[in-house]
């Protein structure tokens, strides 16, 4: 995959290194919304090769991290139903609900099965015409697509036995949610690549003109992560605020067309629930009323379930950067991968576990830094 | 779920009305529906893949040109931290500490 896995080059990754270092007059703060980019930042350790320059807050783009408890809920709900087969990608299998989670459901005698694609539920209830088939639809607008497509092909091909249980997030309201906030301290966004691959990134362009902060379009290697923060870092330096495109090999302005015009075919915004954050207005997506149908909440009357989050669990600090994970009182002790408190916790593209697994030298350092 | 890879179209079909084919990622291969993309790729190209779905193509032209100028860049700068490290030194010669 020549050109494309070379985006891990050292001698470049030190280059932009040492100009961002070179560059800066104070340091900076930005965001990297994707938890990919989390994930790639965290593990190369590029947050500390820039420390003194930029400091990087990790962003709320993980899905499994956002999905709001109630969702979880009403997905346990449904999953224990003698006659469904409840599908899901699997790394929702493990997201602490109010009382268990999927897996737990699953060795109580529910049948829930994961899959990797949505087609492979609708294929799923095809196959299994006396059940019904419910698939977890979750995720950012990068999994938006393949959802709708699911809903819309069971349409097509007359399947009445599949339905999916939506839970949606779109990401500008976010980063607006995070701008919005009183003790924002965030000056600049690297924005999700593949995201933007998907809805282009003109939605971004008021929000950089409102806000008077430059935002990125970065992919997810680490020579992308560090070209899309010496961007952003220039932009600062001169008092810029636009919207500049670092992943030109996969993101247009304009997205994907057909992919965007399907799930706008198929979903409607509405407002959502955060996990840990609480409801953003038209952070959204929903079924439109003529897919009613193959709407899971409607099918097993589970739309009205409301629940409390967990004091315990500080993920909606950790998600809006307000702290680091290592500061939250439950990390590393009551929380861990194998038992987790909270969502980030659980998904390898979580804040919580991104630091549990891949930094736990730093563990120490920073729960001192903190205290 | 939120990682997408990219991955090398290996074939096309048409499985009743929708765009499907097998997509090599540096060895798995996988079914991946190539509808949204239909209409640019062809087999031999690169595409990003998220759950299934091909969201977008790679443009290996664009990835190539920009890996380029960043390495050429990388390389002005070895030199110019080498002549730096040179001049240091040569000064550091005649001006003993
Ligand atoms: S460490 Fe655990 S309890 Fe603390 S914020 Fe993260 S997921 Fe929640």
């Amino acid at each position: 995959m020549k050109y494309l896995a070379e985006y891990r080059d050292t001698d470049i990754a030190r280059t932009l290194i040492a100009r961002i270092k070179a560059r800066v007059t104070r340091r900076w703060t930005l965001m990297e919304v994707c938890g990919g980019q989390t994930h790639t930042i965290v593990r190369q350790g590029l947050d500390e090769l820039l420390e003194g320059a930029v400091e990087m807050i990790h962003g709320p783009g993980c899905p499994v991290c956002v999905t709001p408890l109630e969702q979880i809920d009403k997905a346990l709900a449904i999953a224990a139903r003698p006659n469904v087969i409840f599908t899901s990608f699997g790394d929702m299998l493990r997201v602490p609900g109010s009382e268990c989670d999927l897996q737990q459901v699953r060795a109580r005698g529910g049948d829930v099965k994961v899959v990797y694609s949505p087609l492979d539920a609708l294929a799923l209830a095809q196959r299994h015409p006396e059940k019904e088939v419910v698939f977890f639809a979750v995720g950012f607008e990068t999994t938006a697509p393949a959802n709708a497509m699911s809903v819309w092909r069971a349409r097509e091909l007359g399947v009445s036995n599949f339905s999916v249980l939506v839970s949606h997030v779109t990401v500008p309201p976010a980063i607006t949610a995070i701008l919005e906030a009183p003790d924002n301290r965030v000056q600049g966004f690297l924005a999700a690549g593949h995201v933007c691959a998907v809805m282009g990134y003109t939605e971004y362009e008021p929000i950089a003109a409102k806000y008077k902060v430059p935002i990125i379009v970065t992919g997810f290697e680490p020579v992308d992560i560090l070209e899309g923060m010496a961007m952003a870092v220039n932009q600062l330096e001169e008092g810029r605020h636009e919207v500049e495109n670092q992943y030109v090999r996969s993101v247009r302005r304009t997205g994907t067309e057909p992919a965007r015009a399907l799930v706008a075919q198929v979903f409607e915004l509405a407002n959502r629930q955060w996990r840990g954050i609480g409801e953003i207005p038209m952070s959204g997506l929903r079924l439109r009323d003529e897919f009613a149908a193959y709407d899971a909440e409607r099918k097993f009357g589970v739309g009205g379930l409301k629940v409390t989050e967990p004091e315990a669990c500080k993920a909606g600090a950790v998600l809006t950067g307000r702290i680091k994970p290592p500061q939250c009182p439950a990390f590393g002790t009551l929380c861990t991968p194998e038992r987790p408190l909270g969502a980030p916790m659980v998904s390898t593209e979580g804040a919580c576990s991104a630091y549990y697994n891949l930094a736990k030298y730093r563990t120490s350092e920073s729960a001192e830094a903190a205290s | 779920m939120c990682l997408g890879i990219p991955g090398k179209i290996q074939s096309i079909r048409d499985d009743a009305g929708l765009a499907m084919g097998i997509v090599d990622f540096g060895g798995v291969r996988r079914d991946v529906c190539l509808q949204y993309v239909a209409d640019e790729v062809a087999v031999g190209d690169y595409v990003i893949v998220h759950v299934g779905f091909a969201i977008t193509k790679v443009d290996e032209d664009e990835a190539r040109r920009t890996f380029e100028v960043l390495k050429e860049m990388s390389q002005l700068d070895e030199l110019q931290w080498m002549a730096e490290v040179a001049d240091a030194s040569l000064k550091g010669t005649e001006k003993p500490a």
